[in-house]
């Protein structure tokens, strides 16, 4: 392998990785204020399409764990920033507990659309509505597209299904700006003066983490916490960097080998 | 110049969108001309038939609603869905979890829907709702072959108030969720085609379809060996006019203007 240039940042995967549901993975926080002893730069990220900022600031200082809300970069954040970028007032598919992470955004006469996991929303009149912005010009943005997700009482789809519907109804392609494409990760870095070589990601969702960031230029730690399933780690190609147990261990990696 | 019009023996007529716009208090608005093009057809001596993808209500009905427009035409003129998902049902044993408009569930009445092992998606309008677009997903993904059956693929259609989302959108989000690929019953398919023109008993070289769609109405038609006209009616967007695959035989204003061009040959 080429030398790689010197670990400048880590991105950490939230749920699954330094948390499953409402318990700290064990010795993450311990783990965590190890990593802010060297001089890195550390990014806390995930999907998420109905968690704004300060609710997930405020889960994770509940369990125990030092992060400022600076350091959270979410799919909601990447799609804030899209439509800043662009300029656009959109109508937001979007779950109202998320609305906080884009206020300041017009969106009165709409000209984009941005779509996330909001079952309420997702009636025909909405689809309806969204649809003829979108043929009219509107760019269609997406959280993510995940296919379903697991609920306590079966399987319910996600964002993707409707958003591949509006995509073949108006022969356009969404931009997708949720973890595993590489502007997720890019945009995460942004303002830290790090480039994708000096990044390192860890998280429990091989192809969306280590894969989605190792496809950005990253180097990628799959851990074997959340949905991690045996054999996961060859899934992918090339492999991830490293496996291991969980957050601390990847913690210890990076201090001992990687600085 | 109007050589695509000569040698007819039969012409299939969709619809929506060349016959009337649906939608609206009255069930929808005619198209000018298109009611005395009918009756223009069937005194010329020409074969007819209605080839439509309209899932919306049972054949009885919509045939009531265009007779109430001013249309003549009736059910054992029309070829459409739903009976030709059910004799495929019929066929390979199929039991459909429906996801259709409440209108057209009469048609699927002597079809066992119990225990159901395939979903049946048609042009469901409020019924796409996410309640039900999850239930149809989970029947879906929990057959060990899921099949889809979708009535159609139509990406939009318009109704008087503007374009709406056809059945093709959904088709496609329940394909991207359990990672399927639909079969089609209705236009494009072939196999609809061709029994509109066995009934009709007339020969692709010598039929003519007019349709509003340029993929399911023209491109369906010629893929069978027909001529396909286009009209500006309905959905037609002027986009269609530079699709990158499909060429109709001709552009008509509407179908008034297909009518006199095909009479004016004869």
């Amino acid at each position: 392998m080429a030398a790689r240039r010197a670990l400048k940042a880590v991105l950490v995967d939230l749920s699954g990785t330094l948390h499953v549901e409402d318990s700290a993975v064990p010795g993450a926080q311990e783990a965590l204020k190890r990593l802010r002893a060297a001089p890195l730069t550390i990014r806390f990220v995930t999907n998420t399409t109905k968690e704004c900022k300060k609710d997930l600031l405020e889960r994770l200082t509940k369990l125990g764990f030092d992060i400022a809300e600076h350091e959270i970069f979410t799919s909601l954040t990447a799609a804030r920033n899209l439509l800043e970028q662009k300029q656009v007032r959109p109508l937001l598919l979007v779950d109202e507990k998320a609305l906080p992470d884009f206020t300041g955004i017009a969106t009165d006469d709409p000209n984009a659309v941005v779509i996330g996991l909001a079952p309420e929303h997702f009636h025909y009149e909405m689809m309806n509505k969204a649809f003829r912005l979108i043929l009219d010009g509107a760019p269609l943005i997406a959280i993510h597209k995940a296919r379903y997700f697991k609920k306590k009482n079966g399987l319910a789809l996600g964002p993707g299904p409707f958003v591949a519907g509006l995509e073949y109804a108006t022969d356009i392609k969404a931009t997708v700006v949720g973890k595993p494409e590489k502007t997720f990760f890019l945009e995460a870095l942004r303002g830290t003066s790090c480039a994708p070589e000096e990044a390192v990601m860890i998280g429990d969702d091989c192809r969306d983490d280590v894969g989605g960031a190792q496809n950005a230029g990253m180097r990628g730690i799959l851990v074997r916490t959340g949905k991690y399933r045996p054999a996961d780690e060859n899934k992918i190609n090339p492999p991830p960097y490293l496996t291991c147990e969980s957050f601390p261990e990847a913690v210890e990696h990076i201090l001992e080998h990687l600085l | 110049m109007a050589a695509w019009a000569r040698a007819v023996r039969g012409l299939l007529l969709d619809i929506s969108g060349v016959l009337y716009d649906s939608g609206g208090e009255g069930g929808g608005v005619p198209i000018a001309g298109s009611a005395e093009a009918v009756q223009r057809i069937k005194a010329s001596g020409l074969k007819l038939r209605f080839c439509t993808n309209e899932t919306q209500a049972t054949r009885e009905k919509f045939v009531k609603k265009l007779q109430g427009l001013g249309f003549d035409i009736s059910v054992a003129e029309v070829t459409a869905p739903a009976p030709a998902a059910c004799r495929l049902l019929k066929e390979r044993g199929l039991r459909p979890h429906l996801l259709v408009h409440d209108d057209l569930v009469p048609e699927f009445a002597d079809i066992d829907k119990t225990n159901p092992n395939c979903v049946v998606i048609g042009d469901a309008a409020e019924n796409f709702s996410y309640a039900n677009l999850n239930e149809a997903f989970r029947v879906l993904i929990g057959l060990e072959k899921p099949v889809l059956i979708s009535l159609g693929k139509g990406r939009y259609y318009k109704e008087t108030d503007g374009l709406k989302l056809d059945v093709g959108a959904y088709m496609k989000a329940l394909e991207y969720a359990c990672d399927v690929q639909a079969e089609v019953v209705g236009k494009p398919a072939k196999a609809f085609f061709e029994s509109a023109l066995a009934e009709m008993g007339v020969r692709p070289e010598q039929a003519i379809m007019i349709g509003d769609d340029i993929v399911s109405d023209v491109g369906g038609a010629q893929q069978c060996g027909m001529r396909a006209v286009q009209v500006r009616t309905g959905k037609y967007r002027p986009s269609d006019e530079n699709h990158p695959q499909v060429k109709p035989d001709a552009y008509v204003n509407n179908l008034a203007e297909a009518v006199d061009t095909i009479l004016s040959q004869m």
